[in-house]
């Protein structure tokens, strides 16, 4: 998950997904309409503050970026914010923040969201704005050339000078995945970041930024009738392009556990990275996966930091869950994995920390859940998934990403009833199943020798 | 700095953790209502198209303006005081079906013992780990069955207990509440245990460069006062004990030092009822309370402290120096010479050494209030090789604020931001709990949620110019620096500033 600007830690992605384990549950309306030209538009209408969010995805991420062009997802991402030939440079924030309100963006796996939220009174210019940088960008070198810069602090600030450097999201699907798409540094290796040209980004943007490859989702104080038409107003002239069709993302099965061990000159306290491989994404294994993702990861009460942290003292900290890194276990469209962070003391070796974890494998895989244990954590997720919905902006996202990835806005009320029929049998077999050595990957960070290793804190980008 | 800090510029997320508050002021009588303000309308009315009138470029011919502003209802708070003297806020928003629960009360890092700097940080970390009738596992089970965790932080002058479950489970997530604020005991294997990670978590936390920066920053800032005091430290670790802990809760966590600010979908007269039989019944100690924090009376020096980091890529720049506390009549200024300084993405900090020069990913500027000071504070992430260029450029952008007038629409700019966010703000429940609880820790009333929009939509470009001119100049800033310590010495050596490791 790499935004525009820092405004989310990782840590709040970690145990988000939720259930409706209580009958009924609360759903959120939602209505959608296709335009003519493919743009799709949801509109969620909540009367409660006079404000609105809006969430406009696009259907391509970084797993698509091309090789020899890792990163450029999300650098392009930034190009989106340097303005167009009628609205310069600098325009959109004027608007948003002076109408009250602020925007972001943020470039995953398998889409690019930009988001606004504002007083209602800035609905007609935000949409204004988001239709004028659909038509075309201004493709200025001089601000490729600045975007480069303030991308390359973005990963100095986040990756290499920082102890870890991510190596949980970047070096651990680098070694769990073998094809480009899936492996690759998201963020980019600054050889690839410093060649990207502005041809690159107009080609990008013919490929991908087409009404076609979008879902635009509005929530709050609205109404649908009227968001409708003004969308139909500033979208619908602008024409369908046809975008290249998905290739075949399939990795070739795993079939022996991989390990690796880092040198980290930053860190003082060694960590492990865990990777299992998921089923595929529209399954219900995916599904119950989610749920075991949380049942190990999600607050005190997981199973991990009962084990780990509590139990056997061999973690400080665990976190976790199915592509946890880069938002909730249903926010992706491709391979990913359900990935374990821990952090142990420097007195303890790898082993003592996967004594205790494999443990918790062997238990789920064999036992499965008590019934206590599955109904605490479906009541858990219910009540995440529904703080992913409580305010406009992050409710206009689930929607849009439903949507795109789904095909309906309705998953976002559907997700939690079908993460409240899982039972203890299919969280046992599934544990079985994927929970295994050979569908792994390992990653056990050190602290570097005082005296110098030659790697560096962050090797994920240069 | 967290994450949210970086781009919060009203203070109220920073500052429930961050550290504020004080005396609870005079008991208060049962049942006032906040009035209801229209906040919006005192500002956008008549501005609709305002932004148009932007002098540096004009805005695209086609672009629609504004549309009316809606009036904004700051959240209603019934205010009561229960028996034992526990402060109780309630705020009913029906529709969304969570309760979020925060639990303050009075004494943080700055009240801790001088031998003991960040017991607090100790305290919060075990005060789940154990009640009278729980143990740390059951008490995790149980708010997890309700939907809910439990998180508790110190900042300087309170500390903060919040759960948020679903309305369904209120009342378990209650009486879980309840039972840790008034019955957690301690056990001395929780507090072996966690006394073990906090030492090995400190050690982690000193790798990463924002811990290092803030906390030399507080130093330099503070020196002996207890406002220094931001984090444990390996000496107040290895000595500490579950008695010292048990008897720092028993002295800060008493009903007529602490407030409970519900907030969500449940029914006033029945969470009033629930809180009265499980939390209006305790006894506050005869004992004081935990004392007023005096007002810092050091001059920060202007001088460069630097925290040496070998093998850093980029150099943590952070400027600080006191400033208004949220009582004083320059605070409403300050927000806003800060929006437009560097609190906005359009902020001239931001389009600077990012959008121009490219030195940096997410610089800003902040305004923070604590009960007898503020903090004014800028920080940026530089890669090395344009540290000395980044600090010139930030001189440059705080001298320009002491020196020179905002044009009227990069005030109203920037009134108009702050006063949208707010609203933007208080829209989830916690976030309301959030700015209520640091309200409280204040001494101030509810109230002033509502006015503090209020105040911002007075301010002039006169009164900007005052504020800016008594706390941006530069030569008023300490300056604190993490990196390199070679790179920081050659690259600041121009500034002709001391230039000295950090305290």
């Amino acid at each position: 998950m790499k935004l525009r600007r820092l405004t989310v830690v990782l840590a709040c992605l970690l145990g988000l997904v939720g259930s409706a384990h209580a009958a009924g549950g609360w759903k959120v309306p939602a209505v959608s309409k296709r335009l003519p030209n493919g743009l799709v538009v949801v509109v969620s209408e909540d009367h409660s503050a006079p404000t609105f969010g809006l969430c406009i995805s696009y259907g391509i991420g970084f797993r698509l970026e091309p090789e020899g062009h890792s990163g450029f997802a999300h650098l392009f991402e930034h190009m989106m914010f340097e303005g167009t030939p009628v609205a310069p440079k600098g325009t959109f924030d004027r608007v948003i923040e002076g109408g009250g309100g602020s925007n972001n963006a943020d470039t995953r796996y398998d889409f690019t969201e930009y988001v606004d939220t504002a007083p209602v009174s800035a609905l007609e210019p935000v949409l204004w704005l988001e239709a004028d940088r659909l038509k075309t960008l201004d493709f200025s070198p001089a601000n490729l050339e600045n975007q480069r810069n303030v991308v390359e602090e973005e990963v100095r600030v986040n990756v290499l000078n920082q102890p870890y450097g991510l190596f949980f999201a970047i070096d651990l699907p680098g070694k769990a995945f073998d094809r480009f798409p899936n492996a690759h540094n998201f963020y980019g290796d600054f050889k690839d970041l410093d060649a990207a040209k502005i041809q690159d980004v107009e080609a990008f943007f013919k490929h991908y930024y087409a009404p076609n490859n979008a879902v635009m989702a509005i929530a709050g104080d609205v109404n649908a009738a009227e968001v409708f038409a003004k969308v139909e107003k500033y979208f619908g002239g602008i024409a369908p392009r046809p975008v290249p069709p998905k290739p075949d993302l399939t990795e070739p099965p795993q079939t022996t556990e991989r390990r690796a061990t880092e040198q980290d000159k930053l860190a003082r306290v060694p960590a492990l990275a865990i990777g299992y491989r998921m089923p595929p994404r529209h399954s219900h294994d995916a599904v119950v996966g989610a749920l075991v993702g949380e049942l190990l990861h999600n607050g005190q009460a997981s199973l991990l930091y009962q084990a780990l942290v509590k139990d056997k003292k061999v973690a400080l900290e665990v976190s976790g869950g199915v592509n946890s890194v880069f938002g909730n276990p249903f926010e992706y469209d491709g391979p990913t994995l359900l990935t374990s962070f821990i952090i142990y003391p420097p007195n303890l070796s790898e082993d003592d920390v996967l004594a205790a974890y494999d443990a918790v494998m062997r238990d789920l895989a064999t036992e499965g859940p008590s019934p206590a244990a599955l109904a605490r954590i479906s009541a858990k997720m219910q009540s995440d998934w529904y703080s992913n919905m409580e305010v406009p902006i992050d409710r206009a996202s689930l929607l849009s990403h439903a949507t795109l990835l789904d095909g309906s806005p309705e998953r976002v009320n559907e997700i939690p009833d079908e993460l409240a029929r899982v039972t203890a049998e299919e969280v046992r077999a599934f544990a079985a199943k994927y929970l295994v050595k050979t569908q792994r990957t390992i990653i056990n960070r050190v602290p570097a020798p005082a005296s110098g290793g030659n790697d560096s804190g962050g090797k994920g980008a240069r | 700095m967290s994450g949210s800090e970086f781009r919060s510029t009203l203070p109220s997320v920073a500052a429930a953790t961050g550290g504020l508050g004080v005396n609870s002021g005079p008991s208060r009588a049962i049942i006032t209502w906040v009035k209801t303000l229209a906040i919006f309308a005192l500002l956008f009315l008549a501005v609709a198209p305002a932004t148009g009138t932007e002098k540096e470029k004009p805005l695209p011919k086609d672009l629609p303006p504004y549309g009316e502003m809606k009036p904004f209802q700051a959240p209603q708070v019934t205010v009561q005081k229960l028996a034992d003297g526990l402060t109780l806020w309630l705020v009913p928003r029906p529709g969304f079906p969570k309760v979020s629960f925060t639990l303050a009360v009075r004494g943080g890092l700055a009240a801790d013992p001088q031998d003991r700097p960040g017991l607090a940080e100790l305290l919060t970390a075990t005060i789940d780990q154990g009640t009278a009738s729980r143990n740390a596992k059951q008490i995790a089970e149980e708010l997890q069955a309700a939907g809910g965790d439990l998180s508790a932080s110190a900042g300087s002058e309170s500390i903060v207990v919040n759960t948020s479950v679903l309305s369904a489970k209120a009342e378990a997530g209650l009486a879980l509440l309840a039972d840790v604020a008034w019955n957690a005991t301690f056990p001395d294997d929780e507090v072996e245990l966690a006394k073990r990670n906090a030492a090995d978590h400190l050690q982690q936390q000193e790798a990463d460069p924002s811990f290092l920066a803030e906390r030399a920053l507080a130093h330099v800032l503070f020196g002996q006062h207890p406002y220094a005091v931001t984090s444990l430290t390996q000496d107040s670790i290895a000595k500490a004990t579950a008695q010292e802990l048990r008897s720092e809760y028993a002295r800060r966590f008493r009903p007529d030092q602490a407030i409970l600010i519900v907030v969500g979908d449940f029914d006033a007269a029945k969470m009033a009822a629930s809180t009265a039989s499980l939390l209006g019944k305790w006894t506050a100690p005869s004992t004081p309370p935990v004392p007023a924090v005096d007002k810092p009376s050091l001059v920060p020096p202007h001088a460069v402290f630097f925290v040496d980091r070998p093998d850093s890529v980029q150099t943590m720049l952070g400027l600080g120096s006191l400033g208004p506390t949220e009582s004083s009549p320059d605070y409403a200024a300050a927000q806003v010479a800060n929006a437009f300084f560097g609190g906005m993405f359009g902020s001239r900090l931001t389009l600077n050494i990012r959008e121009d020069k490219g030195y940096t990913y997410s610089p800003g500027s902040y305004v923070v209030s604590r009960r007898t000071t503020g903090i004014f504070q800028t920080w940026a992430a530089v890669r090395n090789e344009v540290t000395g260029a980044t600090l010139n450029e930030i001189d440059y952008e705080l001298n320009r604020m002491a020196t020179t007038s905002p044009s009227e629409e990069e005030l109203v700019h920037a009134q108009r931001y702050l006063v949208g966010n707010q609203a933007i703000d208080l829209q989830a429940q916690d976030s309301v709990g959030r700015s209520l609880a640091r309200l409280w820790i204040l001494g101030l009333p509810p109230e002033e949620l509502g006015r503090e929009s209020e105040r911002i939509g007075k301010v002039t470009v006169k009164d900007v110019d005052e504020t800016a001119a008594k706390y941006f100049p530069a030569a008023r800033q300490a300056v604190v620096a993490v990196g390199v310590e070679k790179v920081i010495k050659d690259q600041l050596a121009p500034f002709g500033l001391e230039v000295k490791p950090a305290p």
